[in-house]
């Protein structure tokens, strides 16, 4: 039940892909994935909200009886427009005008988006709030039952509407796993003359950056299968025992011998990258647009 | 290019962007000034630039979501539809609603048929036999409706100007008309808005909404008229009667769009015909939700006083009820269809 077939337009394999990501293709012809959000998440979301309303009603209700006191049937009749703001149009105004976001749905890091990829516009909170009356009959029966058959965890409202809620995510910039001071690199003598590539590298330096997630063992079992035929591949003729017993310290030791090969290709890379000049060249063009 | 040279030189920009990023998050776009407008633009496409070369790269999920995160952050910040104002929203009901409302005349006649059908018939009926009355509606609620609708008298002819008097000169004659306000408001638009959102499910829901107030409302009528409290129940509901029972038909209509999406959907898919009459079904649907707000304030504050006339409401009631006609009829001719 949580993983779903992901299909998008902007990625035609994507159609066989068994995953919980909605993929977009923006207009600066950029990829973006987002995380869907499953029922569970939302279901919170939901109850937050809901003991939200019941507070805000309480409290106008409160209000409506200390205002009864001086005009009885006003202060009850605007009490009685709340309830119907509070009951049809908290979630839908709340999603139009915050960015897709309720206060519950922003707790837990849940946002709407219309499928092609841009915040819910208002006519699609309204109309995927509006349906929700339908989504919660049989105690939310319809909901998660399309949930579970349409995809992308879009409820009978997401279907109408064009709507998908995404979860976002708050990440930090990866810290530089390897002290390359304290790793001696590996002789030259030692090794063939098989180079690693760049994603080789990259992905070393991403398995140790995340190291200390697993247990020790296992962190060099895992290493293991790479260091194993990695070692072959550079026909590595130094200490075995480091292959078999240590891979991590085995792979740190080939990430720090390699690491400024690539950089070689620094003159040329630039000179193949158009990118660098050519976004500040388009800087007054941008500034115009957006003004 | 190494990735430590590439992050390390790119890493300033990054995290400029962040904080442009964490600056929107509690001001709007518009808010920037220039300068942080261009800078915000300018740093944005180049880290689409940076994201997909890493993506090409192939340097590792970490680096790659990070940047997906700040893009799509950007993205959304770039992409937001504008906010909505006023203007709008009159501009919608004066022209954009009554134009959609005319493009899909269909579903709203056949919604009229069965509500006002409906109605029609079950007024003959219990009008010319009473006793059917309670076989619909319970019977303390007809005799509340009743008592509501009598002059609260034994008298037969309006001998009870002091009754209704007393009642007006209450002193909380004005704020039980509020009170009753807020209670249509609550009541009516949900009933519309229900009638129109259970249409998703083929259409049935909106049918089963509308046939039954059309029965109800048409056997209440019925009754009241058959035991004598005609004269007040007619001049009571003629004016706000204009409003409220059309923009039920309506919102029922907008409701058999749904249905019908997905039953007859033509050329596209289901899904796609849904998505795609159902962004015109949600405009109906607000647009009666409007009317019904209107026809709330007629029915709390013109509709139960005393102190009009009954020609008098029976000659507003007229021309609210041509009022309807004209603007659903005419408003945004004028204007060239979208």
């Amino acid at each position: 039940m949580l993983l779903v077939m992901s299909r998008s337009d902007a990625d035609p394999g994507a159609a066989f892909r068994v995953s919980t990501d909605l993929v977009i293709e923006t207009p600066e012809n950029v990829v973006l994935s987002y995380r869907l959000a499953g029922p569970a998440v939302r279901l919170l979301a939901y109850l937050v909200d809901l003991c939200l309303r019941i507070v805000i009603l309480i409290g106008m209700w409160i209000a409506a009886l200390i205002g009864g006191i001086v005009a009885g049937g006003v202060t009850m009749g605007m009490f009685l427009v709340a309830v119907f703001l509070v009951d049809w149009a908290y979630f839908g105004l709340s999603e139009a005008f915050f960015r897709g976001k309720t206060l519950g749905k922003h707790l837990f890091g849940l946002r709407v988006f219309q499928e092609q990829g841009y915040p819910a516009t208002i006519w699609g909170a309204l109309l995927r709030n509006f349906v929700r009356f339908v989504d919660n009959m049989s105690l939310w029966g319809v909901c998660f039952v399309t949930m579970v058959v349409s995809g992308r965890f879009r409820r009978l409202g997401d279907l109408v509407g064009q709507t998908v809620v995404i979860e976002e995510r708050r990440v930090r910039v990866p810290r530089e796993p390897i002290i390359l001071e304290k790793i001696r690199p590996l002789s030259r003598t030692e090794l063939g003359s098989y180079v690693p590539s760049g994603q080789t590298l990259a992905l070393i330096e991403e398995f140790l950056g995340r190291r200390h997630v697993l247990t020790y063992r296992r962190g060099h079992a895992m290493a293991f299968v790479l260091a194993r035929p990695l070692a072959n591949r550079l026909a590595f003729s130094g200490d075995p025992h480091m292959v078999d017993r240590y891979p991590m310290a085995f792979l740190a030791a080939v990430y720090a011998t390699f690491y400024q090969v690539h950089e070689g290709e620094d003159d040329e890379d630039s000179a193949a990258r158009p990118g660098a000049g050519r976004v500040r060249r388009e800087q007054p063009v941008g500034a115009g647009a957006t003004s | 290019m190494n990735k430590r040279k590439f992050v390390a030189r790119r890493a300033v920009a990054w995290h400029r962007f962040e904080q442009l990023l964490d600056r929107l998050d509690t001001i709007s776009l518009r808010r920037f000034s220039p300068a942080e407008t261009a800078e915000f633009s300018r740093l944005f496409r180049e880290l689409c630039y940076d994201l997909s070369l890493i993506r090409s790269r192939d340097w590792g999920r970490g680096l790659v979501s990070y940047l997906n995160d700040l893009v799509s952050r950007g993205h959304n910040a770039f992409y937001s539809s504008p906010p909505g104002n006023l203007a709008q929203v009159a501009r919608f009901l004066a022209v954009g609603f009554p134009q959609l409302f005319r493009r899909n005349i269909g579903y709203f006649l056949t919604a009229a048929a069965l509500f006002f059908g409906s109605l029609g018939i079950t007024w003959a009926v219990v009008q010319n036999n009473p006793a059917l009355a309670t076989r619909i509606v319970d019977a303390q609620t007809l005799r509340q409706a009743e008592w509501m609708y009598s002059d609260h008298s034994s008298k037969g002819k309006p001998g009870s100007q002091a009754d209704d008097e007393d009642w007006q000169n209450a002193p909380d004659f004005a704020g039980q008309r509020s009170f009753m306000a807020g209670f249509y408001v609550l009541n009516n638009v949900g009933i519309a808005f229900r009638c129109f959102a259970s249409g998703i499910l083929g259409g049935v829901g909106s049918v089963v909404f509308l046939l039954y107030n059309g029965i109800f409302i048409g056997a209440l009528a019925g009754d009241i008229i058959a035991t004598g409290h005609s004269e007040k129940f007619l001049s009571f509901v003629v004016s706000h009667g204009s409003f409220e029972l059309t923009a039920i038909a309506v919102a029922g209509g907008a409701g058999l769009m749904l249905g019908n999406s997905l039953i007859h959907p033509g050329q596209r898919t289901r899904l796609e015909s849904l998505r795609v009459r159902g962004l015109e079904a949600i405009q109906i649907a607000c647009g009666a939700g409007a009317m019904l707000v209107i026809a709330a304030l007629i029915e709390a504050f013109w509709s139960p006083s005393v102190a009009i006339p009954n020609p008098v409401k029976y000659a507003g009631g007229g021309v609210m009820w041509i009022l309807v006609f004209v603007y659903l009829s005419t408003a945004g001719r004028w204007e060239s269809k979208p």
